[in-house]
């Protein structure tokens, strides 16, 4: 069963305040009281052993120097801001790489519902000479001037991811500078 | 913008804070060694007693003030410091217990057992130690809170975590147990 003293509050602060035992002449009632009263005298003995123990455990730490703790502290939210910097880079990459897949992947899908019409051309390459390359190219680039063309699209979309990577490293590099 | 600007909001969710607390900037190196020298041997105390480890609480005190460094918190004075400071220090100790670590002998500090002496010493002039050995982890925090720091239940609470209405009652059965131990280590002494 939980039976307190009113009078706790009252020994508790003598204690606390090194005060007790307090002269028998200051506060006859009070002593009298705690001899007689268990939560009080239990509450007596247990706080003055605890300062006690206190007093002399203080006397026997060993304690760092306080510049040091400072320094690792310092050091401590250095490294979290850099990795907390590092996170949204860190998720931009990852964005990066996610819309290049989806393109390289898009691409491919598309260059197969059209049966890899470039590849027929490729299989010609070795048959000619290189002049006649290079002008055959130039020529299919010439031919296939309207915007439907295979060979535009096959241009274009590494070009796109091209800007797309260089914009992403200039985000990051003036971000960095700021 | 430069990097102490930034750091302060850095370890905002770091700690165990309320929600209601707002950034500040934290000590300077001067207020902190200050405050170090004041507060720094009774949190060793606690934790050296509290665990009967004073390797540990050495280790403890240490990460207790990087992390109050750490710390975002709103300036409350030197009172709610050292509170905040024993909170920190009690969850440290509370992780310890429930994962404790071991060290291997290289990982170890040169002047460890050089230190097992003192140390032996230090323990044989406990009074409390062989009773505190008998009280559950808990007890002991709360006892030394109460008794050693004199914290109110409320602030027990707030260093705990424990729920304000609990704390009387297990206070009230900590203190008897060791009330108990005590007198009995003692047959003279009358309660």
């Amino acid at each position: 069963m939980l039976r307190t003293c009113p009078r706790e509050k009252e020994v508790m602060e003598l204690v606390a305040l090194g005060q007790w035992p307090v002269a028998e002449a200051t506060a006859p009632e009070l002593r009298a009281h705690v001899a007689r009263c268990r939560s009080c005298s239990e509450l007596v003995l247990v706080a003055t052993a605890f300062q006690r123990e206190r007093a002399l455990a203080a006397n026997a730490a060993r304690l760092g120097s306080p510049g040091v703790l400072w320094w690792r502290a310092q050091l401590r939210q250095r490294n979290a801001a850099v990795e907390r910097i590092g996170k949204p880079i860190l998720g931009a990459h990852i964005f990066a790489l996610a819309v290049n897949l989806l393109l390289a992947i898009g691409l491919a899908v598309w260059q197969a519902r059209h049966g890899f019409a470039w590849l027929t051309r490729l299989e010609h390459l070795p048959r000619t000479a290189t002049l006649y390359l290079s002008s055959q190219w130039l020529d299919s680039l010439r031919s296939s001037a309207s915007f439907g063309s295979d060979w535009n699209w096959v241009v274009l979309i590494p070009a796109a991811a091209t800007l797309l990577l260089l914009g992403g490293a200039v985000i990051y590099l003036v971000s960095e500078k700021q | 913008m430069p990097w102490e600007s930034v750091i302060p909001s850095i370890f905002a969710r770091d700690v165990h804070l309320d929600a209601s607390r707002t950034a500040s900037p934290p000590m300077d190196n001067e207020a902190f060694a200050e405050f170090y020298e004041r507060s720094a041997r009774p949190l060793w105390a606690y934790l050296a007693r509290t665990s009967g480890d004073p390797a540990l609480a050495e280790d403890l005190t240490q990460e207790s003030y990087v992390r109050f460094l750490c710390a975002t918190r709103r300036e409350e004075g030197e009172v709610a410091a050292r509170r905040y400071l024993f909170r920190i220090a009690t969850n440290l100790l509370r992780d310890h217990w429930r994962h404790p670590r071991t060290a291997s002998l290289e990982e170890m500090p040169e002047n460890l057992f050089a230190h097992c002496g003192d140390a032996a010493q230090a323990d044989s002039q406990m009074l409390l130690g062989p009773a505190m050995a008998q009280m559950r982890p808990r007890d002991r925090q709360l006892l030394w809170l109460a008794h050693a720091e004199g914290y109110t239940h409320r602030e027990i609470a707030e260093v705990t975590g424990l729920g304000s209405a609990s704390i009387r009652l297990l206070l009230f059965r900590a203190r008897r147990k060791i009330a108990r131990l005590l007198t009995d280590r003692e047959p003279g002494r009358e309660l």
